[in-house]
C-alpha cells in the first residue's frame, strides 16, 4: 500500500485530475445555482453517500444489509437531542462526529450479533432491527419522556451542503481505499466462499464486523446533518424503513460490478424520483414501481452492466439465443395494465381531478418498454440459462 | 383466572389472523423462493374486492370463492411471467432472492397505485357478523371466531393436500431441492408458479376474512407483510405447520404483552423475532 | 438475427398499435363528468398595448405579462397521509379554486383586472414523507416562485413547513393539523394562520364541560403512540382534572395495533362511564368494530379523527347512533353551513365529507380570498397584515384570527362551528354545552348511548 504506486499510475492520474475537477465544480456550485438546487444536490449527495457506504460491506460480500435506516436514524436522533431548536448543546461538527461514533458502535454490535446469519436471514434481521429500534424509541418517548416531537435548529442550505460534501468525499475515499486494500480483497473472498476465505488465513469475523461498522459511520454522520433539513423529528421520521431499501435499490440499479456503478445508480435514481414526484406527481408510484420491476427483469446487472453488455454486443454483433415466451406475455400484461391505468386516470374520478399529463407519461413508458424489448431481442439479450438445473 | 382465560382466547383469535396472513408467504418464500413483499397488497386487494362485493349485496363468505381463485390466477401468471424470468437470468439462488425482493417491491408500488386510483385513499369497511358470542365466561366477536375457524380449516386442507396429493409431493420436493426434483421429472417451472399462486390465493382469502374485522384502506398492506415475515421466520420458511404454530405463539405473546402494556406489543414482536433469529435462524419447524 | 426480429416484430407491433389506438382513444371517450363543474370562462383581459410598455407609478413589473395567479403545494397524493388529500383539505382547495375561476378569477387592484388561478401543474406529491415535503416547498418558493403555497397535510408536516414558509415569507394557511406545541412557536412565526380546531383549542375543554353536564365521572382513554395521541391524552389529563372527572384508564397503542379486545375488557372492568379514543381512523375503526363485535358499551364514546368522516354511516350502519366525535359542525351550526354543504355536494360525492375541518378550511379560504382582494396586491406581507387585523364575513359568520404576540394566529374560537359532535339518526349534530363559547349546540346529546347492535 505505497501511495506512490498510485501516483505514478497514469490511469490514476487521469481519474484523479477529472475527479478533482468534479470536486471543484461541486464545491463552487452554490455560487451559481439557486437555493433549491443546492438542497436537491444535498439530497442526491446523501443518497450517493448512503449507497456507497452500503456497497462497502454488502457489495463484495453479498450480505444484503437492510440496517441503513437504523444507522441514519441514529444520526438524526443524535442531532435531535444535541442540536435542538432551543439551542445547541454541542458544536455541530462534534455532534456529527458523535453520531458517527454511535453508528459505529451500533454497527459493531449488529455485526457481532449476526455472525451466524447468512443470506436472507441477515437481511431480515437487519430490517427487524430498524423496526425494533423505531418502536422501542417510540414507546420510550411517549411513555417515559412524554416528548411531543423534537425540533432541530435550522441551518443555512449552503452550510448543510458543504458539510454533506465533506462527508461525501470522506465516504468515497474510504470506499475506494477499502476496495483497493487487503480488506477489500478479504471481503471479496468472503463473498465468493466464506469457508475457503477462513482456511487461507483471513480473520473472517474481524473483517466482517469492522467493515460493517465502518460503513455505518458515514450513514450516521449524514443523518446528523440531514436532521436540520427535516426540522421536526419523531421516531417514525428518523427511522424511515424506506431508507433501508433505497441504497439496495440504487446500488443494484447502478450495478454492483464497478466502483462507480452505485454512484451513477444513486444519482440517476434520486434525480428520477424527484423528477417524477414534481413533474408527474400522480404517476409517481406507478412509474417508480414499473421502473423497479423492469430493472430487475431486464437489467439485473444494473445500468452500468447493461451499457457494457450492449456495447459488447454492438461490437461483436448479436448472438442468437432462445427466448422464453413468457416474457412476451409478461410484457403484454404490463401493456394492458398501462392501458387500464391510463384509462382510469383519464376518467374524472370523484373529487380528484387528475393530470392529463399522466396519460402521456404512461403511454411513453409503455412504448419505451416495447422499444427496449425489441432492441434487446435484436441484440440477443433475452437469453436463457437456467441455474441449478 | 378469568383474566388468564381472556388473554388466552384473545391470543388465539389474534394468532389465527397472524397464521392466516403468513401461510401464503411461507409457501411463496419457502418453495418459490420469492420473499414477496407485495404479499400485503394481495391481502389489500382481496379485502377491497370483498368490500365492493358486499356493497353490491354479496356475502363475504361467498366472496371467498371468487377472490381465492382470482388471486391464484394472478399469482400464477405473475410468477410465470415475471419472477420466473428473473430466476432464469439470475446467476445464483442468492442473486435471485435479492432481485426478486426488489421486483416484488416494485410490484408493491404498482398494485398500491392501482388500488389508489380505483378506490381512492379513503378508509372503508362494513359490518358483518358483528355480534358477541358468550362461551362460558368469555365473550368473543362472531366474525373473529369465523375467521379463526376458516384459518384452521384452510390450513388443514392445505396440509392434507401437500401430504397426500401428487402435486403436493412435487411441491415438497421442489422445496427441498429444486434441481434434483427437476431431474426426477417434476416440471419445476410450473410447480413453483403454482406455489406462488397458492400464496396469492391465501393472501386473497386472508384479505376477505380480515375485511370482516378490520377497516381497510389502500396503504394497509405493508403492515400485514411485515407481520407475515415475522411469523414465517418464526415458524420456519416453507412450513405450513410452522407458520400455523408461529402465528399462535406470536398471538398469545402479543396478548400477554398487551395485557401489561399495549404500547409495547409491537416491540415485543420484533424482540421475539430478533432473538429467535439469533438462537434458531431456521425457525421452529425449519430444517 | 432477422429471424428474431421477424419473430417479435409482429406481436410487438400489434401491441403497439393496440396501445396507441387505445390510449389516445381513452382521452376522446372521456365521459362528461356526472358532476357539472362550472366551465372556466376566459377572463376579459385587456390586451396590453405594445406601444406603451412603460409602467405607470404603482404598477408591478409584470403588469402587462401576468396572466394568472399561481398556487402550488406539496400534498400527500400517495402514502399514509393520502386520505387527507382525498377527504381533508384536498377537495376544499380544489373547489375554492374552481369557484374563484368560475367567477373569472381574483380581482387584484394593482393589475386592474381579474386574474384566474392556476394550480394543477404545481401540486407535487410529497409521498407522505417530510424530507420530500420540505424540499418541494423550497422548489415551489425559489424555483417556481408560486404566488401562494398550500399547506402540507398532517401536524408533523405543518411543524416542519412553518419555518420554511416563514423564511421565504409565504402565508401558511394551516389546514390539517394543529397541536399545543405550535402555540409556543407562533410569536416567532408571523406567517402562520391555523384554521383547524384541536385538543385544547377547544375540543377537550368542551368535552370536559360536557362530562360535567351529563354527569360523566370516570373516563377511560386509549391513545396512539404519536404526536396526536400524546397531545390529546396530555391535554385531557389536565382538563379532566380541572373538571373533576377521574381518568381511570390511560393506555397507549402502537399505530399498527392488531387487537384491542383485552384493552376494551379492561376499560369495561374499570367501570368508566366514557371511553375516549385519541387515535387515527385505522385504530378508531378497529376499536369501534371490536366493541360492536364483543358487545362492549359505554355511556359515552368519543371517537377521534375518523369519527367525523361522512363515510361512518356506510361502515357501521345504524351502530353509529350516539357515537360522539371530535370536530364538529353540521348544516345548522354556522350561518353559511347549509349553503356550503349544498355547494360541496354539488361538486362531490357526499361520502367524502368531513364533519370536522371542511367548513373551517372553507371559511379560512374565504377569509384569505377577501384579504387578497382587499390588499389589491400579491405582496404576502401586505396580505398577512390584513389577515392579522381584519374581520371578514365568511361561511362561519364574522371571522378573524387570534394573533399571538406579533406573530401568527389561530382561528378565533367564536368562529368555530362547534367542538364535539354526535351521530344522531345518521346525522351529525353539534352537542357543545349551550352555555359555553357561543351556543353552537344543534341538538341535545343522547345519553346514555344505546346498546349495540342498534337496530335499523
Amino acid at each position: 500500500m505505497d501511495i506512490t504506486t498510485f501516483t505514478s499510475n497514469k490511469r490514476f492520474q487521469i481519474w484523479g485530475i477529472s475527479l478533482l475537477v468534479v470536486l471543484a465544480a461541486l464545491a463552487t456550485l452554490p455560487q451559481w445555482v439557486g437555493s433549491y438546487y443546492v438542497v436537491l444536490l444535498t439530497f442526491i449527495l446523501m443518497y450517493i453517500l448512503i449507497t456507497v457506504s452500503w456497497t462497502i460491506f454488502s457489495g463484495p460480500t453479498g450480505y444484503m444489509s437492510l440496517a441503513s435506516a437504523a444507522f441514519f436514524g441514529v444520526g438524526v436522533y443524535t442531532s435531535a437531542i444535541l442540536f435542538p431548536m432551543t439551542g445547541a448543546v454541542l458544536p455541530l461538527p462534534l455532534i456529527i462526529v458523535i453520531a458517527g461514533i454511535i453508528s459505529f458502535i451500533l454497527g459493531l454490535l449488529v455485526g457481532a450479533l449476526t455472525l451466524r446469519l447468512k443470506g436472507i436471514y441477515f437481511a431480515i434481521f437487519t430490517f427487524g432491527l430498524v423496526l425494533l429500534i423505531q418502536r422501542f424509541l417510540l414507546w420510550f418517548e411517549m411513555n417515559i419522556t412524554a416528548t411531543r416531537g423534537r425540533f432541530v435548529a435550522t441551518l443555512d442550505n449552503n452550510y448543510i451542503y458543504y458539510v454533506m460534501l465533506v462527508i461525501f468525499v470522506a465516504t468515497l475515499l474510504t470506499a475506494y481505499f477499502i476496495r483497493r486494500s487487503r480488506f477489500g480483497l478479504a471481503l471479496q473472498s468472503i463473498g465468493e466462499n466464506e469457508e475457503a476465505a477462513a482456511h487461507i488465513g483471513i480473520n473472517v469475523t474481524l473483517v466482517k464486523v469492522i467493515i460493517f461498522a465502518i460503513s455505518a459511520v458515514f450513514m450516521g454522520a449524514a443523518g446528523a446533518i440531514m436532521a436540520s433539513k427535516l426540522i421536526y423529528i419523531d421516531p417514525y421520521i428518523a427511522f424511515n424503513p424506506l431508507l433501508s431499501f433505497m441504497p439496495v435499490l440504487m446500488a443494484i440499479f447502478g450495478g454492483l460490478g464497478q466502483f462507480y456503478g452505485p454512484i451513477i445508480g444513486a444519482a440517476v435514481f434520486a434525480y428520477l424520483q424527484e423528477f417524477l414526484k414534481t413533474e408527474f406527481p400522480f404517476a409517481y408510484m406507478f412509474t417508480f414501481g414499473l421502473v423497479l420491476v423492469m430493472v430487475m427483469v431486464f437489467m439485473p446487472s444494473g445500468l452500468v452492466g447493461m451499457i457494457q453488455r450492449l456495447l459488447a454486443s454492438l461490437k461483436e454483433g448479436p448472438q442468437e439465443k432462445s427466448t422464453p415466451s413468457w416474457t412476451l406475455i409478461f410484457s403484454f400484461l404490463f401493456g394492458i395494465l398501462g392501458g387500464l391505468v391510463s384509462w382510469f386516470i383519464f376518467r374524472e374520478r370523484r373529487g380528484a381531478r387528475v393530470h392529463l399529463k399522466v396519460g402521456g407519461v404512461v403511454t411513453i413508458i409503455v412504448i419505451a418498454f416495447y422499444l427496449i424489448l425489441l432492441l434487446l431481442a435484436y441484440l440477443g439479450e433475452l437469453r436463457s440459462g437456467y441455474f441449478g438445473i | 383466572m378469568e383474566t388468564v382465560l381472556d388473554v388466552v382466547v384473545a391470543g388465539l383469535l389474534l394468532g389465527g389472523i397472524f397464521a392466516l396472513i403468513s401461510i401464503g408467504l411461507s409457501l411463496q418464500y419457502g418453495v418459490a423462493r420469492v420473499l414477496n413483499v407485495a404479499h400485503g397488497e394481495f391481502i389489500m386487494i382481496g379485502a377491497f374486492v370483498t368490500w365492493v362485493l358486499f356493497e353490491a349485496g354479496v356475502n363475504p363468505l361467498i366472496s371467498l370463492m371468487i377472490v381465492g381463485p382470482g388471486a391464484f390466477i394472478i399469482g400464477f401468471i405473475l410468477y410465470q411471467a415475471m419472477f420466473n424470468y428473473i430466476r432464469i437470468k439470475a446467476p445464483s439462488l442468492d442473486a435471485f432472492e435479492g432481485n426478486s425482493i426488489l421486483a416484488a417491491f416494485g410490484l408493491l408500488f404498482v398494485i398500491q397505485y392501482i388500488a389508489l386510483i380505483i378506490w381512492g385513499s379513503n378508509i372503508h369497511g362494513y359490518t358483518y357478523l358483528a355480534s358477541p358470542i358468550h362461551l362460558g365466561t368469555v365473550t368473543v366477536a362472531t366474525n373473529r371466531l369465523v375467521t379463526l375457524g376458516f384459518t384452521v380449516v384452510i390450513s388443514v386442507i392445505f396440509y392434507i393436500f401437500l401430504a397426500l396429493t401428487r402435486l403436493g409431493k412435487a411441491i415438497r420436493a421442489a422445496a427441498q431441492d429444486p434441481a434434483t426434483a427437476g431431474l426426477m421429472g417434476v416440471n419445476i417451472k410450473r410447480v413453483l408458479a403454482i406455489c406462488f399462486g397458492f400464496g396469492a390465493l391465501m393472501a386473497g382469502v386472508a384479505g376477505v376474512l380480515l375485511s370482516m374485522c378490520y377497516p381497510i384502506n389502500a396503504s394497509m398492506g405493508l403492515h400485514y407483510t411485515i407481520i407475515a415475515i415475522v411469523v414465517v421466520v418464526l415458524g420456519g420458511m416453507g412450513s405450513i405447520v410452522g407458520s400455523f404454530i408461529g402465528g399462535f405463539i406470536l398471538g398469545i405473546v402479543g396478548s400477554i404483552v398487551t395485557y401489561f402494556d399495549p404500547g409495547l406489543s409491537m416491540v415485543a414482536y420484533y424482540l421475539i423475532f430478533i432473538i429467535l433469529l439469533l438462537v434458531r435462524p431456521k425457525g421452529i419447524m425449519g430444517k | 438475427m432477422w429471424k428474431i426480429i421477424k419473430k417479435y416484430a409482429l406481436p410487438l407491433s400489434i401491441c403497439l398499435i393496440l396501445l396507441l389506438t387505445v390510449i389516445p382513444g381513452c382521452g376522446d371517450e372521456e365521459e362528461e363528468p356526472a358532476v357539472t363543474v362550472p366551465v372556466v370562462t376566459e377572463p376579459e383581459v385587456t390586451e396590453p398595448e405594445v406601444t406603451e410598455p412603460e409602467l405607470a407609478p404603482g404598477q408591478p413589473d409584470d403588469y402587462y405579462t401576468r396572466e394568472n395567479i399561481v398556487i402550488g403545494g406539496s400534498r400527500p397524493l400517495t402514502g399514509a397521509n393520502s386520505i387527507w388529500e382525498e377527504v381533508g383539505f384536498g377537495p376544499i382547495y380544489k373547489m375554492w379554486i374552481e369557484q374563484v375561476n368560475a367567477d373569472g378569477g381574483l380581482y387584484i387592484e394593482e393589475y386592474g383586472r381579474k386574474l384566474p388561478i392556476v394550480y394543477k401543474d404545481y401540486i407535487y406529491d410529497d409521498t407522505s414523507d417530510i424530507a420530500t415535503m420540505t424540499r418541494q416547498l423550497e422548489r415551489l418558493m425559489t424555483v417556481d416562485k408560486v404566488d401562494f403555497c398550500l399547506p402540507p397535510a398532517s401536524t408533523a408536516s405543518l411543524f416542519a413547513a412553518a419555518p420554511i414558509f416563514n423564511k421565504y415569507e409565504y402565508i401558511l394557511l394551516g389546514a390539517e393539523g394543529g397541536a399545543t406545541t405550535i402555540m409556543d412557536m407562533l410569536p416567532a412565526l408571523p406567517y402562520f394562520f391555523g384554521t383547524l380546531n384541536y385538543s385544547d383549542r377547544y375540543q377537550i375543554p368542551v368535552f370536559a364541560d360536557l362530562c360535567l353536564e351529563l354527569g360523566i365521572e370516570e373516563v377511560a382513554m386509549i391513545w396512539i403512540q404519536d404526536l396526536h395521541g400524546i397531545e390529546y391524552s396530555g391535554v385531557a389529563g389536565v382538563e379532566f382534572a380541572n373538571a373533576g372527572v377521574e381518568v381511570v384508564m390511560s393506555k397507549s397503542v402502537p399505530p399498527d395495533v392488531s387487537d384491542v379486545s383485552l384493552l376494551l375488557l379492561e376499560a369495561q372492568d374499570s367501570g368508566a362511564d366514557a371511553l375516549c379514543m385519541f387515535a387515527y381512523p385505522d385504530q378508531n375503526f378497529l376499536i369501534i368494530g371490536t366493541m360492536i363485535g364483543m358487545g362492549i358499551n359505554f355511556d359515552a364514546i368519543l371517537v377521534g379523527p375518523g369519527g367525523n368522516i361522512a363515510a361512518m354511516p356506510g361502515i357501521f350502519g345504524p351502530n353509529i347512533e350516539g357515537l360522539m366525535f371530535e370536530g364538529a359542525w353540521n348544516t345548522k351550526s354556522a350561518p353559511g353551513a347549509q349553503e356550503f354543504y349544498d355547494l360541496f355536494t354539488s361538486y362531490y360525492d357526499p361520502g367524502i365529507g368531513d364533519w370536522w375541518g371542511h367548513i373551517l378550511y372553507w371559511g379560512g379560504l374565504q377569509f384569505f380570498e377577501q384579504a387578497i382582494v382587499e390588499a389589491g396586491t400579491l405582496d404576502q406581507s401586505v396580505i398577512r397584515d390584513l389577515m392579522a387585523t381584519k374581520t371578514y364575513d365568511t361561511v362561519l359568520g364574522p371571522t378573524w384570527f387570534d394573533i399571538f404576540g406579533d406573530g401568527g394566529g389561530l382561528l378565533a374560537i367564536e368562529c368555530h362551528a362547534g367542538e364535539i359532535g354526535q351521530w344522531q339518526s345518521g346525522v351529525p349534530e353539534v352537542i357543545d354545552p349551550p352555555n359555553i363559547y357561543g351556543a353552537k349546540r344543534t341538538a341535545p346529546p343522547i345519553y346514555p348511548k344505546p346498546d349495540w347492535p342498534v337496530a335499523e
